[in-house]
């Protein structure tokens, strides 16, 4: 058994630590990949940016899928998947890259998959400017329903999280785990609803397709993003509830895991 | 005043496992479940009891393996323990692996950020000492450079100075200090001193044992994994060095000058009978035969009696007996007559050596070749055994009860 009595209770003093903590980590991320490359910060935008070219030239010219602003759609579905993607497959890696934070004496480890997921919004949040250009483009007008926005991203923040804690800590076990996750993570790129119609997808499949709480979230974004619409409201909640479900359970399994990280990297 | 760390009863356990247990989801789901599990479990700290209080320095000492690593990462919290209990109070700062957190890319500064909050301080409390911190890493001129291109004694520098600089109140230290420049070291030492004094409990871990000895209020001596000894650095401290002596001598067969040569050591009884076994409070005779190859005005000659693990319970030598022995070239005997050993039973060695008057030269040294045993049958834990009977004062009938041996 471990205690650890701090010295005196504070708990205002811990609130700013915590907030001190991610955001520093966060910073940190931030400039490495800033500091890697000539381009910087820039490469975040790049990479969507390229392959919207690339969808917008097969799926336009080649297919000739029939989607009205198709710019916007496949946009905004590339930047919620990115960040969900990204986010996923650098927390997996998190305990077995971080080896000198995970043996840190009273670091809380809880709050790496966190910053992880952080840094992803960070990112989106960034390209959210060229998002909004897109819409302009293609004739969108905004209107009340983009301040659903937030309510999105937090949604979309916890449930990423929830994912993140068991993936991080099963990837000490079996170091794989990131390498599977990866193929995993392209393959759910081709069967969500990102650079197509959820409508066109054939009816006993799109039940399916239902089931993916990540195609509850991209329809939603969409409807209030591109249409302007309420996004769906009952199975938003469902996704509340299973995110709510799945946020305890995956940071127990976290949490259990811990104690071996130390004797396991 | 409460303690700062309490171990009680602690014990950590690793576990072995086979060797071609999974190591990836596809092994795991083609092996299934049984390889998982551990193959054989091994004790790495047993039974580990210990206080330190606040202002307290504890040195662990012990050979490679003997689990001191293991301690200091149960004390810290990052690893749990399979047995019994640890209780820290206050903030731990650690001297673990230094710099190992710096990232190569980020500036000095960004890393005293980065590194000082994650070990504990808000980012408030980071910029009030960010000057302290720098100045005492003595690295003004280059905080603002990457860290890649810091020496490894630049970047000792400024992880120590950042550690000690998180005012922790417990701080664990993994054999640091023979790492850096000199002066350097002095500086670190002074500022453990310093936050020593401040009320803060350190546990060091050291294979110095003079600085054990030298800065720690209490000793624990590891060995395989248990306690071997636990108290006053200066006694656990020698009894150590002396096996670590002891084993260094039993590796390399050390030379001396040998102008005089011990050429043998005899233990006699009282008939002038060699033995290898007396009992205790017996007389023992010890006859030294050397071999003198030039000519002395005088030299000591010295006798020790010590156990296996080199605790030296008798010592004498010619000189304490005010004796000039002059040798010429020849060879000849001299005895050691001792009346009573009332050591307790048990296997104690006999040393001998030849030394030059001042003490300056050793011309030979016999340590620990020399075997004998001691039997005592009374059942007493104790090093001596004296000859001792018990008078009973109040009774009218006077008993006799001399301690038959």
């Amino acid at each position: 058994m471990y205690l650890n009595k701090p010295r005196s209770r504070f708990q205002k003093r811990q609130l700013i630590y915590y907030r001190d903590l991610l955001r520093e980590l966060v910073v940190r991320d931030l400039k490495l990949l800033y500091k890697r490359s000539t381009l910087g910060i820039a490469w975040t935008l790049i990479s969507p940016l390229l392959q919207l070219l690339v969808f917008t030239f097969v799926f336009r010219s080649v297919l000739l899928v029939n989607i009205p602003q198709y710019s916007s759609f496949a946009f905004s579905g590339l930047l919620v998947w990115t960040w969900t993607q990204s986010a996923l497959f650098q927390a997996t890696g998190l305990i077995t890259g971080n080896r000198s934070l995970v043996r840190q004496p009273g670091f809380p480890i809880t709050i790496l998959p966190i910053v992880t997921v952080t840094t992803g919004l960070i990112h989106f949040l960034l390209a959210l400017p060229i998002l909004l250009i897109f819409l302009i483009v293609d004739g969108v007008q905004l209107n009340s329903t983009f301040w659903l926005l937030p309510f999105l991203l937090v949604l979309q923040f916890v449930l990423t999280v929830s994912f993140a804690y068991p993936l991080a800590a099963l990837n000490v076990t079996f170091r794989d785990t990131q390498h599977t996750l990866g193929v995993l993570l392209q393959l759910m790129f081709y069967i969500l609803p990102i650079f197509y119609d959820l409508n066109k997808v054939p009816d006993p499949y799109r039940s399916l397709f239902l089931l993916n709480p990540m195609v509850s979230l991209l329809e939603s974004y969409r409807a209030i993003l591109v249409y302007g619409t309420l996004p769906d409201w009952r199975s938003l909640l469902i996704l509340a509830i299973l995110s709510s479900i799945l946020l305890p359970i995956g940071y127990r399994v976290f949490k259990r895991q811990s104690e071996r990280f130390v004797e396991e990297i | 005043m409460n303690p700062a760390v309490i171990a009680q009863a602690l014990g950590k356990r690793y576990s072995r496992y086979h060797a071609d247990r999974p190591r990836t989801i596809m092994e795991a789901a083609l092996a299934g479940h049984r390889r998982m599990k551990a193959a054989s479990h091994f004790w790495a700290l047993r039974d580990i009891n210990f206080t330190v209080a606040p202002g307290q320095m504890l040195g662990i000492i012990g050979h490679n393996g003997a689990g001191k690593s293991t301690l200091l990462q149960l004390l810290s919290g990052v690893v749990r323990a399979d047995e019994g209990q640890v209780q820290v109070t206050g903030r731990i700062g650690a001297l673990l692996d230094l710099g190992a957190s710096f990232h190569p890319d980020l500036t000095g500064r960004e890393n005293v950020f980065v590194s000082a909050i994650v070990a504990g301080l808000t980012r408030r409390e980071v910029m009030g000492r960010f000057d302290a911190i720098v100045e005492f890493a003595e690295l003004e001129a280059f905080i603002d450079n990457p860290v890649r291109t810091y020496s490894t004694g630049m970047q000792m520098r400024l992880a120590f100075a950042v550690a000690i600089h998180t005012e922790p109140d417990v701080l664990l230290v993994d054999e640091f200090l023979s790492v850096g420049d000199g002066a350097f070291q002095v500086k670190c030492l002074d500022r453990i001193a310093h936050l020593k004094a401040n009320g803060c409990a350190v546990v060091l871990i050291s294979h110095n044992v003079e600085q054990i000895q030298q800065l720690c209020d209490q000793a624990l001596w590891l060995k395989q994994g248990q306690v071997e000894a636990y108290g006053d650095p200066e006694v656990v401290a020698v009894r150590y060095a002396g096996i670590v002596d002891l084993q260094a001598q039993a590796k390399k067969f050390r030379s001396y000058s040998q102008a005089v040569e011990l050429m043998e050591v005899k233990l006699l009884n009282s008939q002038n009978v060699v033995v290898a076994e007396i009992q205790s409070g017996d007389l023992l005779k010890i006859e030294i035969e050397y071999q003198s190859l030039q000519q002395f005005q005088n030299v000591i000659f010295s006798v020790s009696v010590s156990d296996e693990n080199g605790q030296i319970y008798f010592n004498t030598n010619t000189s304490t007996s005010a004796l000039v022995i002059p040798l010429s070239v020849e060879s000849g005997k001299i005895r050691l007559c001792v009346d009573r050993l009332d050591l307790s039973g048990g296997s104690y060695y006999v040393n001998a050596g030849i030394f030059a008057p001042d003490w300056s030269e050793t011309y030979d040294y016999h340590w620990h070749r020399h075997p004998f045993q001691i039997t005592w049958t009374p059942n007493e834990q104790s090093m001596l055994c004296p000859p001792r009977r018990w008078e009973i004062v109040n009774s009218p009938i006077s008993l006799d009860l001399t301690q038959q041996k």
